[in-house]
């Protein structure tokens, strides 16, 4: 944590960064915290299982546009930033990416692209809670399941939190946010609830982490994370692709190779 | 507010006789925007269409609806009939009441319930529908053909002779395909070669036409007028341009057992060979999979005697691209795997031959000079038997259809053999004859009165070797079941023709479908034989299905026609159903948020990544961009784009949804 404070001191110092994305104390545990100057740089703090995904803030022009910007990412966001430079979201060289690994090491990624190495060998796993829960889930008949998930989203109030938190959401219009035609009722509602985590869901498909920010965020409680771990089990049963590792090639429901399965087609 | 005019057809009795048409267009009288509604028997007809012309010049409608049959059969009629009202001809819908409704429903209430749902489903598309104008995209005025055999041929010499240049590829040697191993022709007795080998003369002479053999098609990308081939010119370690063909390599290669392709296995060749004296290029290629310098590093002999230099050991192969407006699949067929007829002693018996190999035991230029003899002591058989639908018409082989040509050769077989065995006996046994066309029938007659061979109507259950004799076991179903037991000497099976090895290799990497044998399937079985769905590429002969010589020429000189006629205009008009991302004005430009994730999923690489950059040049934005002239409308991005913000051109979001709103809400 030293060796992390004193090289964002020194950034600071030296004018290579003008503002640090990282984690403070907050009245409920950690928050996010903008830092500014040197001086700040003091109430910094930061674990690997900290919530929310940082990364989310790096697609967002008010935060970053004429900033030089340090992130200090939790794996999850050295994750999402590696789907976002593969997804031409942000940039080769844009932001200085700092990671305090969990063994204390500090580590500074010049690129998104040289992140790949290092999250190649730390599978994304759910926590214990989760796991119980999706193999509860999974004991449950499919009409058992949708009264499950009926009832949790019976409490949704379309507050979007689960969006504003996804690094993945940065759609500048969401399909929710679009009226022509108005595909999902922007109301709350127990059809249109349904409606937009599908979507939401569907929409991830192949590009979440796992990072668990849109379920942490949520003020309701919903656990709207655990249907993106779940697609994210099917996509490594079907595909044999990694949970949380950017594929090089190509995502996995955008690309079609000659020797893919199509026993489904004929 | 919309002026909407809805035309109901009667087809006839195929509509009218199901749903109650009056009743459907007095309801969508109803449907508010609807200015006029009427019903007819043949809106298709001339005064069928003049009522919606007329209609929309009286009326003033800004939206048609014709509830009709599918849009495949007519929607080009009914949007000529709207533009020459002056309406834009795509804000003119059909509602498929006949396929979708009528065809498929009994006749009552809920049928014309359904038919209306239709109407109504197109009403509220049409209100959103946009006026658009066609696609011009220039055509590349060169045809590649994919196979050298006789459809090859006709189709290349077509198209040249129309005055367009032609690139034909063919994977072996020489071209000619399997009509140059045949004998003599149905219904004709005309010698194969006679009459195919100034084909093959003409094509390499050509000055239109640019022949590659032994070289394959490894890809196509592109589309109708501008596809872009890959070809793969395979090595055959022969140059070509030096090569005279004097055939020395040919005659002291040491490698000389090596089965015989065009000889259908039953002859032997060198290792640097031809595959037979009328070869079209005659120049030799060196089989590296039998030739003793690339299996051991040593011999290099055609080298040393080769007296121009001509053979490039190790070159590699070499891969070129060709532009293209057009394309002819012609890659013929081949005949089934004959490990599948145990029963008959296929690969046992050295004296069960294929029908193939029978051609060219009968064939002058053949193994034995034209003589027939059994290939496992060289004696003439005094005693043949022939066996029709070996692997055709036989579902427990998984091959239910009928191979076509079986019936014809079979009798032309026979006759050869009578005619070169004078007292030789010939049998066939066969589930019936099928001899349709011009002079089939009586050649099969003249087979049986004329030259004596025996018909027996029945299946042979099984062949055995019985004191080197051939015993055939079969039954005579025209007496009554009774068995029949011939002591042959020979056995020639009519074997089934089967889709080329790597047909589904190939229509995958030209994009076309094939059915469930691999066979090319077209456009449509009756009134688009030669096209396949694709637009662009088209079919002729047997890779199609099973073909005989005048029906494969017919086929190929059809599908050079439409090859002519494509490259008959500089410019092609397309359908605009076509992908674009939205633009708007600043500060969004565009609500595409540059994610890339739709130009991978492209099936036809239209979508490139565009920079939407102020005055001074700098880049305000990235968004994706769709080349109008490779997109086919398929809208895989559309569906793909979280953000919607590519919508299909006459299939909008707006469009699909009104539509989908107006089925689920009454």
């Amino acid at each position: 944590m030293d060796k992390l404070k004193a090289k964002l001191i020194e950034l600071f110092q030296s004018g290579e960064i003008t503002l640090a994305i990282g984690y403070k104390q907050g009245t409920r545990g950690p928050r996010p915290f903008f830092c500014r100057s040197a001086s700040d740089v003091e109430q910094m703090i930061f674990s690997n299982d900290y919530q929310p995904n940082l990364a989310v803030y790096l697609t967002k022009k008010e935060v970053v546009k004429d900033e030089k910007v340090a992130i200090v990412c939790t794996i999850s966001a050295l994750r999402s930033i590696a789907y976002l430079a593969r997804e031409n979201q942000i940039g080769q060289s844009q932001y200085k990416i700092i990671h305090l690994s969990p063994n204390d090491e500090l580590m500074i990624f010049r690129s998104p692209w040289d992140i790949d190495p290092y999250i190649e060998e730390i599978p994304s796993t759910p926590s214990e809670d989760d796991r119980r829960v999706i193999e509860m889930l999974d004991a449950m008949t499919s009409e058992e399941r949708w009264a499950w998930w009926a009832a949790q989203f019976s409490k949704c109030i379309k507050c979007y939190a689960c969006r504003a938190a996804c690094p993945m959401c940065y759609c500048t219009r969401c399909i929710v946010d679009n009226n022509r035609p108005q595909w999902i009722d922007p109301w709350a509602s127990p059809l249109s609830n349904m409606e937009w985590q599908i979507n939401r869901v569907m929409h991830l498909a192949g590009r979440c982490v796992g990072c668990g920010a849109c379920g942490a965020a949520c003020p309701e409680g919903i656990p709207v994370h655990l249907l993106n771990r779940k697609i994210l089990d099917n996509i490594e049963e079907n595909f044999g692709i990694t949970a949380g590792l950017a594929p090089r090639e190509g995502a996995v429901l955008n690309t079609f190779k000659p020797d893919d399965k199509e026993n489904f087609i004929k | 507010m919309s002026k909407i005019g809805v035309f109901v057809c009667h087809c006839g009795e195929n509509i009218g006789g199901t749903v109650d048409c009056e009743k459907v267009a007095q309801e969508a009288a109803k449907i508010p925007g609807v200015e006029v509604s009427t019903d007819y028997k043949y809106m298709c007809s001339d005064p069928g269409q003049t009522i919606i012309k007329n209609a929309i010049k009286e009326k003033g409608l800004d939206g048609v609806v014709v509830a009709a049959c599918s849009p495949r059969m007519h929607e080009s009629t009914f949007r000529a009939a709207c533009a020459e009202a002056c309406l834009n001809p795509y804000m003119c819908e059909i509602a498929n009441i006949r396929e979708h409704c009528s065809w498929v429903h009994e006749k009552g209430e809920a049928t014309t319930q359904k038919a209306l749902d239709l109407v109504r489903m197109q009403v509220e598309k049409v209100k959103k529908d946009l006026p658009l104008s066609t696609i011009k995209v220039p055509v590349t005025k060169k045809a590649l053909v994919i196979g050298g055999g006789i459809a090859g041929i006709q189709a290349a010499l077509d198209i040249a002779n129309a005055g367009h240049k032609v690139i034909l590829v063919e994977k072996e040697p020489s071209i000619g395909g399997h009509m140059a191993q045949l004998s003599e022709t149905f219904p004709t007795l005309d010698c194969s070669q006679c009459i195919l080998t100034p084909r093959m003369v003409e094509v390499a002479q050509h000055p239109n036409i640019t022949l590659y053999t032994y070289a394959e098609v490894e890809g196509l990308e592109g589309f109708i007028g501008n596809f872009t081939a890959r070809i793969r010119l395979k090595a055959r370690s022969v140059d070509l341009e030096k090569c005279t063909g004097c055939g020395m390599c040919t005659t002291k290669c040491p490698t000389k057992k090596v089965p015989s392709e065009f000889n259908a296995l039953m002859g032997l060749r060198t290792a640097i060979y031809v595959p037979s004296p009328q070869s079209v290029p005659n120049k030799p290629t060196i089989d590296k999979e039998h030739c003793v310098y690339y299996k051991t590093g040593k011999c290099k002999l055609c080298e040393k005697v080769c007296p121009t230099g001509a053979i490039t050991f190790d070159a590699p192969d070499e891969i070129i691209t060709e532009e293209v407006g057009a394309v002819v699949v012609c890659t013929g067929f081949d005949v089934a795997p004959t490990s599948e007829f145990s029963e008959y002693g296929y690969g046992r018996y050295k004296d069960v031959i294929t029908g193939l190999q029978f051609e060219r035991l009968a064939s002058a230029s053949g193994p034995t000079m034209g003589e027939i003899r059994r290939p496992s002591d060289g004696t003439v058989p005094k005693k043949i038997v022939f066996i029709a639908c070996a692997g055709s018409r036989d579902a427990a082989k998984g091959r239910p259809y009928c191979s076509k040509i079986c019936c014809m050769y079979t009798a032309k077989h026979a006759m050869l053999y009578q005619h070169k065995v004078h007292d030789g006996e010939s049998y066939v046994f066969y589930m019936d004859i099928r001899a349709g066309g011009k002079n089939y029938d009586e050649f099969v007659r003249r087979a049986i009165e004329e030259d004596g061979v025996n018909y027996i109507r029945g299946r042979v259950a099984r062949v055995y070797e019985r004191d080197g004799k051939l015993i055939v076991k079969g039954v005579d179903t025209l007496l009554g079941g009774e068995q029949v037991e011939i002591e042959a000497d020979m056995v020639v099976l009519a074997t089934a023709g089967v889709a080329n090895k790597g047909a589904e290799d190939l229509a995958q990497k030209l994009h076309i479908s094939y059915d469930k044998y691999n066979f090319f399937a077209e456009a449509h079985p009756k009134l688009k034989p030669v096209e396949t769905n694709t637009a662009g590429i088209f079919l002729a002969g047997a890779c199609q299905s099973p073909k005989d010589i005048p029906d494969t020429v017919a086929a190929a000189s059809g599908a050079a026609v439409k090859v002519a006629a494509l490259f008959s205009k500089d410019q092609l008009l397309r359908e605009p159903v076509v992908a674009v991302v939205n633009r708007m004005p600043p500060p969004v430009f565009s609500t595409c948020v540059g994610c890339s994730l739709c130009v991978d999923i492209c099936p036809y690489s239209a979508i490139t990544m565009e920079n939407i950059k102020d005055r001074a040049g700098n880049v305000i934005k990235t968004v994706a961009s769709i080349n109008p002239g490779l997109c086919q409308g398929c809208g895989t991005c559309v569906a793909f784009c979280r953000s919607k913000s590519i919508d299909l051109q006459g299939f909008s979001n707006e469009e699909m949804y009104s539509s989908v709103m107006a089925a689920l809400h009454e």
